[in-house]
């Protein structure tokens, strides 16, 4: 349960006496808004320096959507990186062409990146695959998140490269790891499950990195609307039709009746991973046969997808 | 109590005084995927809320 017994007045924050905005049901905590936004900005830093996942000479390109991960992360990283000279920020927003839902976003992160003077770069959908998602999809929904997936980081990883930047920035917060841990699970996708993007790239690939990922969805929305800066903003259209939505809502159920269940499940997966690797064979690299991109098999994901078009 | 609920829509319910959390509960909202809000102001699940009181919950996943 998020709360234990009612309380006859407002909490207030474990670390001063203002009213507290929020309440962390793990350590049991209130914080006010100044405890809110210290604690969230200095858990990042945490785990940054923790998985070593910034370097001196480091050009970030920013996964930018526009929606409140990207824009919480962005806002950190350039707050944590603003008297670093050695690290710089790149903003990549792919615009996937979603009637009534994109938009919205990329006017956010157009208004963002102008406002922190990061550098900032659209990507049509269009571009890489000659049609919007809307138009890809028609007939084909349930497969939405899927083929939205896989030329999604293909627009990224072209992106980032050539913007120069040498890693990818992810908002990924601590549910959306819980989720994906599971889903590989349901799926009895073991090598998804153990893969970790940051390391298991081999030359070709840019590491991804994922600052938010210790922190939970709740605080991130807390984060920004305290600041003014939570937007309502659509939700996709095709969310209906993912497997995540569903392990979304049963896990935000386990977590409210279990607290803790969300940060266990990534800690399984962790001590899997430590047990198996030894155990895993390493990924063979091979160059897709029609475009040259890397791929595990003969042909890439994105080609096959653009056959699957009839393309 | 006026409740403005994530799709904007209003409830006023003779509810309280008492926690947030019980508010959510009682319209089957879980707390965890909603802010809430009252007079602009983030309030934490257990503040207590009366009937003379409006709070705003906010949906805060947004799926893409």
């Amino acid at each position: 349960m998020v709360q234990g017994p009612a309380v006859a007045v407002a909490p207030a924050c474990a670390c001063c006496t203002e009213p507290a905005v929020v309440y962390q049901p793990e350590s049991r905590h209130h914080l006010c808004r100044i405890h809110l936004i210290r604690y969230v900005e200095e858990r990042v830093a945490t785990t940054i320096r923790r998985t070593g996942q910034v370097r001196a000479g480091d050009r970030i390109a920013v996964a930018l959507s526009g929606g409140k991960d990207s824009t919480a992360l962005l806002l950190i990283l350039s707050r944590l990186f603003k008297d670093r000279q050695d690290v710089s920020l790149v903003a990549v927003t792919v615009d996937e062409g979603i009637t009534g839902y994109r938009s919205e976003t990329i006017r956010a992160a157009r208004d963002l990146t102008r406002e922190l003077g990061v550098e900032h770069h659209v990507i049509p959908f269009s571009a890489l695959a000659g049609a919007d998602l809307d138009t890809l999809l028609a007939g084909r929904e349930m497969q939405a998140c899927t083929v939205c997936g896989i030329l999604r980081r293909k627009a990224l990883m072209d992106t980032a490269r050539t913007t120069g930047a040498n890693k990818i920035a992810t908002g990924h917060n601590l549910d959306d790891e819980a989720q994906s841990v599971f889903m590989n699970v349901l799926r009895g996708d073991l090598p998804r499950l153990l893969r970790n993007s940051g390391t298991d790239i081999g030359d070709c690939f840019l590491p991804r990195i994922k600052p938010l990922a210790d922190i939970c969805e709740k605080e991130i929305a807390s984060y920004l609307f305290v600041q003014g800066r939570f937007a309502a903003l659509p939700e996709c259209p095709y969310t209906r039709y993912a497997l995540r939505a569903e392990v979304r809502s049963m896990l935000s159920s386990l977590e409210y009746r279990h607290s803790g269940t969300m940060r266990h499940l990534i800690e399984s997966k962790e001590k899997i991973a430590r047990s198996c690797a030894g155990a895993r064979a390493p990924g063979i690299l091979n160059r897709c046969r029609e475009c040259g991109d890397p791929c595990s098999g003969e042909i890439c994901q994105v080609c096959r997808l653009r056959h699957s078009l009839g393309q | 109590m006026r409740i403005v609920l994530p799709d904007q829509s209003i409830r006023v319910v003779e509810h309280g005084p008492c926690p947030v959390e019980e508010v959510l509960v009682s319209l089957g909202i879980n707390p965890l995927e909603v802010i809430v809000s009252r007079d602009g102001i983030l309030v934490p699940e257990g503040t207590p809320v009366s009937t003379d009181d409006e709070i705003r919950i906010i949906r805060i996943a947004h799926g893409g």
